[in-house]
């Protein structure tokens, strides 16, 4: 009779800007850092006043987060499930074997540069928790005008919602918000309003770069997407995912919603930083998680490879 | 973490001291002293923020049916209504226990 | 004029099997040709029952399904009483399939949503259990059933044993209608351990590379098990249990009947209950009956599927379970349903919300989740008759010709997950069935089925009432802080009490103070196994302490 096989089923998780700090490339493999100075003719810093810079921060998150990958596969560890938030969309993607490493990067060099670029002063994003999302639609309705723009974007957990836009405006929906009984309402530390139709043009842009990319069909993984939450198999929906996500919300409350019906037993949380606790503390009832912030790759694969035996 | 202090009006003044439920997730503590004031005072901290409509709505409802006066100190780990509700009627029937 | 064929399915199945003839060797093919046999068996448009109920999984083949080529087979018409894996929805995605009729979709009810608002996924009705299986019968006959068995001997008899579950209605639909029948066997074997279904109903019979996927639904860790809910499980003991002397019934799965599972040997007990309730059950075999099996309040159980863990304990409690010659369960899913909804004293379960007029749902924004067994054992059949005392105790007083009904009883705290009130003004329901344009709002149980509704507040006796607006304010009354439990007043609440609508814990004699957790017969998963004097066997998952 043949035994009951009982795989660990993973969900990759890879997060976007905020938790990176000084030091945080200490780590990486020194061949593959060098590789991508090369590539990409630009000298990585790595300290806090280098991370001010968009292209140094960009870049640096990736390639944490690509060192990590290649790790892991030393020890054959691969995900079911990717789901990146932002610029994680593109280790996400590494990971899930649509996009090539030396791709990747010159992709996210361009996304940073034409972030960077596109709204120098004035623009930037908050972050509203306790309301419900239609309600603060209905706030930023009220605020919004063609002078001073403001959008609803990410959906980070269920009351947990992100606006992007002109600074002044982003600071009037907080205030009325802080009214409405929001338990918190802040401006977040990102310069641009990212994940608004106010950088429609760096996804046009993006489109037009990743036309003469070559990308592969996921085998066996399951690619999240930022834009819809949906789960996706298909490369002409995922390139659309890279591409769209900087001009679109993120809704990663609904993608991990949608990850809890592939049942993952486990999660692995890359670097930089811990900022989806609270979602996934909603989502998932007990599961076993690592944080490869806190943790060295052989921790982990030791730790993977005893609960799989565990669970066997 | 946020600090809530609510002030309620009752007829019965407490004589005991009494504690029930624990400092877990999920869960909170409630601590009752008497005290000589004429009404009860409300000492929250909670875990959870924004929830302070719903504390005023539970605390009416406990005052309305069991007018107590005493001091309340509770630690709140993120309990929900009606594990606050649970915890205040079994402090009550401890003080009643008591009598 | 031309003579009419009488027999054209017949026909059609033979030129079907003609096709796949090189392929088989008796019934059996190889498990490398899976999506071939598919591909040559299936005719675009076909409706197609793959087995997978909210436990075992034709797993072999579902996974076979989403291989085939969509310019092959495509559009087919899916019945499934339960989608449960990604594959079963990667098929509408891929144009494999393209309608659906189901009953639950608990796992996949987020993507279930988005498939029917993008529309990739077209859903025909979402029925309860024995609905879809009446419908096998009438106007869902299937052209093809793809099944999972334990074992199959050279003949193709079938072994489903403790997981027979769906498997008998689902090929009896078939094989007497010329549709074919395709099985994925674990393993095959010279002798079975006993026939569950004769090789004579069965076309082609494929091993699997894998044993079918099997959930351990019905565990619950009474580590996870609330002092509220210990107090709701006392209340319900106290005030509707005691109250209707019930002999019959069937818990949902949840925590809060887990509780009342395990306060029947110990507050039951206290109470002098014992031999006088819930001697039999129509339920699952779920790990936290075991403690009041041991202590003899338990003389029967049928179950409509097996539980991973268990299968020692049934074989050596006969005289409880239902087992074969050869000391293995038997389930079955459509009897169990129906006797769920016809025999039965009393259905307890829970709900995601509760609107103010007593209809209940799980389905909420974004989560199109069906329903399991709830709606079919959570209504009272009208053309019933029965004697039995709780039965007859719901009768109304002033008509001599009127009727007793079965208990539905709810058990919900008043604020769920995410702090979230359970009692809502309107259900989320009524604006999924707009999104996904379905033709009855997603309800699992009507108001006018719902008996009683418990709280960590109290009971309200809903059978109690005389007109809705009464029936609201006892909901009103039991709903806590909620902003419908903020409509009701201390004077509404004590009128309620006093003509025994409404019942708080004092009411009942039911002390606050004592619903702690060392009252459950079972404190954790150890304290099961040692009650089952060893026989349990809890899955990895649960087994916390290895």
């Amino acid at each position: 009779m043949i035994e009951r096989r009982n795989m660990m089923e993973s969900l990759w998780i890879f997060p976007g800007q905020g938790g990176q700090h000084e030091g945080m490339l200490n780590r990486i493999d020194s061949d593959l850092k060098n590789h991508v100075e090369e590539l990409l003719n630009l000298k990585l810093k790595d300290s806090a006043q280098a991370y001010q810079d968009s292209v140094q921060l960009q870049v640096g998150i990736a390639l944490l987060q690509v060192d990590q990958v290649r790790k892991l596969a030393k020890y054959n560890l691969k995900p079911n499930l990717v789901a990146g938030h932002s610029l994680g969309v593109f280790a996400a993607a590494y990971a899930a074997g649509v996009i090539k490493l030396d791709d990747l990067f010159r992709l996210v060099k361009y996304r940073a540069t034409l972030m960077q670029n596109s709204y120098p002063h004035g623009y930037g994003m908050g972050v509203i928790v306790g309301l419900e999302r239609k309600y603060i639609e209905s706030l930023v309705a009220k605020v919004s005008s063609t002078d001073m723009p403001v959008y609803v974007s990410n959906q980070n957990a269920t009351l947990q919602t992100a606006i992007s836009g002109n600074l002044s405006a982003i600071r009037e929906v907080l205030s009325l918000a802080k009214n409405k009984g929001a338990s918190k309402a802040i401006i977040l530390k990102v310069p641009v309003p990212s994940h608004s139709p106010l950088m429609k043009n760096v996804s046009q842009k993006l489109q037009e770069m990743l036309e003469t990319i070559e990308l592969n069909r996921p085998q066996r993984v399951i690619y999240l997407a930022n834009t819809t939450g949906k789960p996706l198999r298909q490369i002409i929906r995922i390139k659309q995912d890279l591409s769209d996500n900087v001009s679109n919300p993120v809704y990663f409350d609904t993608m991990m919603s949608v990850a809890t019906n592939y049942q993952p037993q486990v999660i692995l949380n890359f670097s930089p930083g811990k900022p989806f606790k609270k979602v996934i503390g909603e989502k998932f009832d007990q599961i076993s998680q690592i944080y490869l912030d806190q943790m060295s790759i052989e921790d982990a694969a030791y730790l993977l490879g005893k609960w799989e035996r565990k669970s066997n | 973490m946020e600090k809530l202090n609510f002030k309620f009006k009752g007829t019965e003044q407490v004589k005991n001291k009494a504690h029930v439920g624990v400092v877990a997730s999920g869960d909170l503590e409630v601590i009752i002293k008497p005290t000589t004031n004429s009404e009860s005072t409300l000492n929250i901290v909670t875990g959870s923020d924004g929830f302070k409509e719903v504390w005023q709505s539970v605390l009416k409802r406990f005052f309305d049916r069991y007018p107590l006066i005493a001091d309340f100190e509770i630690n709140d780990f993120g309990a929900t209504p009606g594990v606050v509700n649970l915890r205040l009627t079994q402090a009550m029937e401890a003080l009643e226990d008591e009598k | 004029m031309s003579k009419k064929n009488w027999a054209s399915h017949r026909q059609a199945k033979d030129e079907k099997m003609q096709r796949v003839a090189p392929l088989l060797e008796g019934k059996f093919a190889k498990t490398s040709d899976v999506v071939k046999i598919l591909e040559r068996l299936l005719n675009s448009g076909d409706k197609v029952v793959l087995e997978g109920d909210n436990q075992k999984q034709a797993s072999f083949l579902s996974k076979a399904l989403a291989s085939v080529d969509p310019e092959k087979v495509h559009d087919l018409h899916m019945i499934m009483s339960s989608i449960s894996r990604p594959e079963h929805l990667d098929i509408f995605e891929d144009g494999i399939a393209s309608k659906m009729d189901f009953s639950f979709a608990g796992p996949q009810s987020t993507r279930v949503s988005q498939m029917i608002a993008d529309g990739s996924l077209k859903i025909g009705d979402i029925h309860t259990y024995l609905e879809l299986y009446a419908r096998l019968f009438i106007d869902l006959i299937p052209n093809v059933v793809l099944v999972a068995a334990d074992k199959a001997d050279k003949d193709g008899n079938l072994y489903t044993g403790y997981n027979t579950e769906e498997t008998p209605v689902i090929v009896e639909s078939a094989a007497f209608k010329d549709g074919i029948v395709i099985v994925q066997t674990n393993e095959v074997v010279d002798k079975l351990p006993r026939v569950d279904i004769p090789g004579d109903w069965v076309d082609v019979v494929i091993p699997a590379d894998e044993p079918y996927q099997l959930e351990p639904l019905f565990t619950r860790d009474p580590q996870h098990i609330t002092e509220t809910q210990i107090l709701m499980g006392m209340l319900a003991i106290r005030g509707i249990y005691e109250k209707h002397k019930v002999q019959s019934v069937n818990h949902g799965v949840g925590y809060n009947t887990a509780a009342i599972e395990l306060l029947l040997p110990t507050y039951g007990e206290q109470l002098g209950l014992k031999g006088k309730i819930v001697p039999n059950w129509e339920i699952n075999p779920t790990p936290t009956l075991i403690p009041a099996i041991e202590s003899g309040w338990v003389q029967s159980v049928h179950s409509f599927g097996g539980e991973v863990g268990m299968e020692k304990y049934i074989a050596a409690r006969p005289d409880v379970f239902f087992v074969g010659k050869d000391g293995t369960m038997r389930s079955n899913r459509a009897f169990g349903q129906m006797a769920g909804q016809y025999a039965l004293d009393m259905f307890v379960g829970s709900t995601l919300q509760i609107d103010k007029y007593g209809n209940s749902s799980t389905v909420t924004e974004g989560r199109l989740s069906g329903f399991g067994g709830a709606p079919n054992m959570g209504s009272n059949p009208t053309g019933r008759r029965h004697s039995t005392p709780a039965w007859q105790s719901l009768k109304p007083d002033d008509n001599p010709l009127g009727k007793g009904q079965k208990l539905v009883v709810q058990m919900v705290e008043t604020y769920g997950a995410n702090k979230r009130p359970v009692f809502v003004d309107k259900l989320d329901a009524v604006e999924v069935r707009k999104e996904a344009k379905l033709a009855n709002v997603p309800i699992m149980i009507y108001s006018e089925d719902t008996t009683h509704i418990v709280t960590e507040e109290g009971i309200a006796y809903l059978y109690k009432t005389s007109s809705m607006a009464e029936r609201q304010a006892a909901i009103a009354a039991i709903a806590g802080v909620t902003p419908l439990g903020m409509t009701s007043d201390t004077a509404t609440l004590n009128d309620l009490r006093n003509r025994g609508i409404v019942a708080l814990p004092e009411d009942l004699g039911v002390r606050r103070t004592d619903a702690k957790r060392s009252l459950l017969a079972a404190q954790n998963m150890s304290d099961l196994i040692e009650w089952s004097k060893g026989l349990y066997n809890p899955p990895a998952k649960f087994r916390s302490w290895s």
